[in-house]
């Protein structure tokens, strides 16, 4: 498994709007976030649901989605971000 | 701890910590007296109601009405959002956030149906461009 994941919903508007900037992201930098839809995927639902301690503080104390998490820091980007917030974090 | 409470004219139930004093629908006062879930089951199992989209607008439409916030114009959003809501019922029994994961604890999950209590929430409170999380509902 990628240590970069993006946990989404189908039908969350936050994460169809981060879509193409994620896909722009791994075309330009060669980058790889391993997506999860977590409402028609029960695996990886309880794969977000397992990571909940980490996730909730820095998403106002919910799993909300999209999240986007390093497995390996545990650091966390939550919600709509621009192109070069997901690279600097996606970068560190 | 919340309990189940009948009116004792009109058999309107309740579901609260305390009974209101005024019963909403016959208007009489102290009318109220605790019973059992199972007899509550039973009278609210007598109107077998069902909600469909369009009613479930109608639904959060009249209850922005008085309030500081309004359903979303951007009508893809709430089409998408709407189309969330309704799957996430039909799998799992309760309109919950498509933006949100549920923790699979059902009374934590409570705070995850739409419309939520989004008005505590960081996205909303105290901000003039405030909304709740997914953008179904925002500030007027």
């Amino acid at each position: 498994m990628n240590n970069l994941l993006m946990f989404h919903g189908r039908e969350c508007p936050h994460c169809i709007v981060m879509m193409p900037i994620v896909d722009r992201l791994e075309n330009e930098t060669g980058i790889k976030i391993e997506r999860l839809e977590v409402w028609h995927n029960e695996k990886n639902a309880d794969l977000m649901r397992s990571y909940r301690e980490i996730i909730e503080p820095k998403c106002g104390g919910q799993l909300r989605t999209p999240t986007f998490m390093n497995t390996e820091t545990n650091d966390i980007l939550c919600g709509e971000v621009k192109y070069e917030e997901l690279k600097d974090w996606a970068s560190e | 701890m919340k309990k189940y409470w009948r009116c004792h004219v009109c058999s309107d139930v309740h579901y609260g910590v305390n009974p209101p004093e005024l019963c909403p629908t016959c208007k009489v006062l102290n009318a109220f007296v605790e019973i059992s879930s199972a007899e509550a089951e039973k009278i609210c199992g007598i109107a077998e109601t069902t909600m469909d989209e369009v009613e479930f607008c109608d639904a959060i439409e009249r209850f922005t009405v008085g309030n500081k916030f309004q359903i979303n114009p951007d009508k893809n959003r709430v089409k998408t959002l709407l189309e969330g809501i309704f799957q996430n019922e039909k799998n799992y029994g309760m309109k919950y956030c498509p933006c949100r994961l549920t923790t699979k604890k059902f009374e934590e999950d409570l705070k995850l149906v739409c419309p939520c209590n989004f008005r505590i929430h960081d996205t909303y409170k105290d901000k003039e461009d405030g909304e709740c999380w997914c953008g179904l509902f925002i500030r007027r």
